[in-house]
């Protein structure tokens, strides 16, 4: 009984929670902030969707962009033919989209998914990254979904798509969660583990890997169908190779197989390089510009820095304390390595003569911070870990009874 | 409004051309396969596929152009005056390429991989995206990308191009056309020459103006005749380019082979493919093994990309290496990961499939076209056309 009241509870807090962000989103952002707010959500939904394959089941699949295409564009295609001549309003509509998507991107999810099986590790990646690159190329070139030019997929008036992406990443969340906490979960686990041990141990290792890649691709169709709408026009390069790679690096970030991590990932992976895009000097609204020594220089103190963290890393044994001053006094000699570096480098005149705009380096940035968290953090943010409130209470009383001691 | 592909020309799948496209494929296929082979080295003794070896293949290429202006090829210089070029500024070119190529592939592996050597593969893989992203992004920020550079096509010796009848055109059509060609050439080199003078003042418009319009005439008379031989007959064009660049391939990989069989590194880099710790406690070097296979992979993809961008006069950006990394990385798989006869193998098949799927008139299609002989290839045989079948076991 209680158990069902928590379960109503928390569905109905979501649904509020999503409704009011929604709200909030369109009377107080600009729709700039808004997509950002709906990209976060669709980021969390994708990133999430294939730590299903490939955190959980351990399947390694990289292209994950192609199952949000096919979504996208059965949304745009049906939407492009038959929205106008159909009675249903907007919101239905979307929802019946996220259902076709979902199918669709299903169906595709099984045609790669069951003769895929006979891969393994590597050669499954090449072939899901090829099957996304296949499937773009067709689009590009077929007439009737837009080619390279796009296709318009107008759903009038605005659905409350905000809404409708976050309840799709909490579903995701919630499915990955459930099946992680389930009896239902532990073959998918296992078959993480070891096929071969775990095929030995009578799990059906065909039947779990079909049904991992067949839910993720359907969810990230349905993430697609509901994107399609609110981008309004939709390219094929707006689901090229690095749109996987990305979704890839977020679960990976995030540790592998944690649900937690890959959520977070997705928030931090998306919003970081569009927060630097956004980034004004302080008290003013010109755009940041950093000039061409300061840059070359802090491209060698970021490495330096990741070096000398690893160094600390390995070689400081001791208290926290005296790892957090290791740590410390790293970021000191490199911001100190970075200051002397850049007026040094104040006497080449082709880097004088340089300036870069916060928006203009944000994909190197983001770059360097990708190379760096996987030198320092190689399993990810969360390691196997997930978020739990018992997990924050632990470690809480841990460090309240430590300090007592 | 159905899904058709509606958009094929009909002059495809013309027999005529077919002779040339093939031959063009496999002299372009040499080049994936030298790209192929630095995929191919890196993931038999690391078990990574080396995401960035694309963006090493650009960098080789913004090597040849730095040479090429630092020996006076700049565009500014191309029209002051007339500028030979010798086999040494190629030579030059592709050492200099092979030789920074090589050192970058050994500085990334030693940043980048070594710490992650232990690590899950998968987190080395995204470390690898990382620094393929980095490389792309990083280098459009120091790097000459707008308006897109190019090799100027005066810094290639070896203009001009051989022809091999298949099947000739009856004889005096043969003859006219002949002429009417080294006519043309002719008339073309003599306007070019005086285009030079006339910037120095050496000569006038009106001697230009005589010279343009016989070079106008020449190119008709030309034109026609190609028009009238070309049903007639079967010919292949071969730049001399494309064989220089195809023959130094052939040499870069017999000296591949030679130094993976013969050579006491070779030993050890086959010892590492095979199984990485066992041949660490059998006394191989791991760290230089794996410094070399970096070195002579990525010193071949600087061969490659110089020789890409100078004999295809291609327009250079950061993002020049994805097209030959991909399809040098497919052809890689096609082969049989790991295994190096594989991965010429495989550029090869890579170069006649594109060469193939243009002749049909499916251009656009022609980066797909590889993806789905990879899946096809790989459905049949899982580890690639030559590569071994190994039982997994627990």
């Amino acid at each position: 009984m209680r158990f069902w009241l928590v379960r109503l509870a928390s569905v109905a807090v979501v649904l509020v929670g999503c409704f009011l962000l929604q709200q909030w989103a369109a009377a107080s952002l600009t729709p700039y902030l808004q997509s950002l707010v709906f990209l976060a959500g669709g980021y969390v939904a994708l990133a999430v969707s294939l730590n299903l394959i490939n955190g959980i089941t351990g399947q390694f699949s990289i292209g994950h962009a192609a199952f949000y295409m096919i979504g996208a564009y059965t949304t745009a295609f049906l939407t492009a033919t038959f929205f106008k001549a159909q009675p249903l309003d907007s919101t239905a509509w979307v929802v019946l989209m996220v259902v076709a998507g979902s199918v669709v991107a299903g169906i595709a999810g099984l045609v790669v998914g069951l003769p895929s099986l006979r891969l393994r590790g590597d050669y499954l990646a090449i072939v899901t990254l090829g099957f996304g690159e296949i499937i773009r190329i067709v689009v590009q070139n077929v007439k009737a979904l837009g080619g390279s030019f796009g296709i318009d997929c107008r759903v009038e008036p605005a659905p409350p798509s905000i809404m409708l992406m976050w309840l799709l990443a909490i579903l995701t969340i919630a499915i990955c969660r459930n099946l992680l906490k389930s009896a239902h979960g532990l073959p998918f686990l296992a078959v993480r583990e070891d096929e071969i041990a775990s095929s030995a141990m009578g799990v059906q290792v065909t039947k779990v890997k079909v049904t991992a890649f067949v839910v993720g691709s359907m969810l990230a169709g349905a993430a697609g169908a509901i994107y399609a709408p609110f981008q309004v026009f939709i390219t094929p390069l707006n689901f090229d190779m690095y749109q996987s790679f990305i979704v890839l690096t977020m679960v990976v970030m995030g540790g592998t197989g944690s649900v937690t991590g890959s959520a977070i990932a997705g928030l931090l992976l998306y919003l970081l390089p569009e927060y630097l895009r956004l980034m004004k000097q302080p008290g003013t609204s010109k755009a940041i510009s950093i000039g061409g020594p300061a840059v070359a220089a802090g491209l060698v103190g970021v490495i330096v820095l990741v070096w000398l963290l690893r160094v600390v890393q390995a070689k400081v044994v001791g208290s926290k304390w005296q790892r957090w001053a290791g740590n410390l006094g790293a970021l000191a000699a490199t911001a100190l390595l970075v200051y002397l570096g850049s007026l040094a480098l104040h006497g080449v005149p082709f880097l004088r003569s340089r300036n870069y705009t916060m928006a203009e380096l944000r994909m190197a940035i983001f770059a360097l911070v990708l190379i760096a968290l996987m030198l320092l953090r190689p399993a990810g943010i969360m390691g196997h870990h997930e978020f739990s409130w018992d997990g924050i209470g632990k470690r809480l009383r841990r460090r309240t009874s430590g300090a007592k001691a | 409004m159905g899904l058709g592909l509606t958009l094929l020309p009909l002059a495809a799948f013309d027999p005529a051309t077919l002779p040339g496209q093939l031959v063009y494929g496999i002299l372009i296929g040499s080049i994936y396969a030298l790209v192929a082979l630095g995929y191919t080295m890196v993931y038999g003794i690391l078990k990574l596929i080396n995401f960035a070896h694309g963006e090493v293949f650009m960098l080789g290429a913004y090597v040849a152009l730095f040479i090429s202006w630092a020996l006076g090829y700049t565009p500014e210089e191309m029209q002051r005056a007339p500028m030979p070029s010798s086999l040494m500024v190629l030579g030059l070119m592709l050492v200099g390429s092979m030789v920074v190529c090589g050192l970058v592939g050994v500085l990334i592996e030693f940043m980048a991989y070594r710490p992650m050597r232990n690590q899950p593969r998968i987190s080395a893989l995204i470390t690898a995206i990382g620094v393929s992203l980095l490389l792309q992004y990083g280098g459009a920020l120091f790097l000459p990308v707008s308006p897109p550079p190019v090799i100027r096509e005066e810094a290639n010796p070896v203009q001009g191009s051989l022809r091999v009848w298949i099947q000739k055109p009856p004889e005096p059509l043969l003859g006219q056309y002949t002429e009417a060609e080294r006519e043309f050439e002719q008339a073309k080199d003599a306007h070019k020459n005086e285009q030079y003078k006339i910037r120095t003042n050496g000569t006038t418009e009106e001697k230009l103006a005589a010279l343009s319009d016989k070079l106008a005439a020449a190119r008709t008379r030309y034109s026609d005749l190609e028009r009238q031989i070309q049903p007639k007959s079967i010919r292949l064009i071969l730049p001399h380019g494309l064989l220089v660049m195809a023959g130094t391939s052939l040499v870069l990989m017999l000296f591949l082979r030679w130094l993976v069989m013969k050579t006491k590194i070779g030993r050890g880099m086959r010892a590492v493919s095979q199984d990485f710790d066992s041949a660490a406690l059998m006394g191989v070097n791991v760290n230089t093994v794996v410094f070399t296979t970096f070195l002579i992979g990525s010193a071949l993809a600087g061969a490659g990309a110089m020789m890409y961008a100078l004999f295809q006069g291609l327009t250079i950006s950061t993002f020049f290496g994805v097209a030959p990394g991909l399809k040098g990385f497919v052809a890689a798989v096609v082969g049989g990961i790991g295994n190096i006869p594989g991965a010429v193998l495989g550029g090869l098949i890579m170069g006649v499939a594109e060469a193939l799927v243009i002749w049909s008139g499916l251009d656009m299609f022609k980066d797909a076209f590889g993806f789905v002989i990879l899946i096809i290839v790989l459905l049949i045989l899982p580890k690639g056309l030559l590569g071994s079948n190994k039982v997994e076991k627990v």
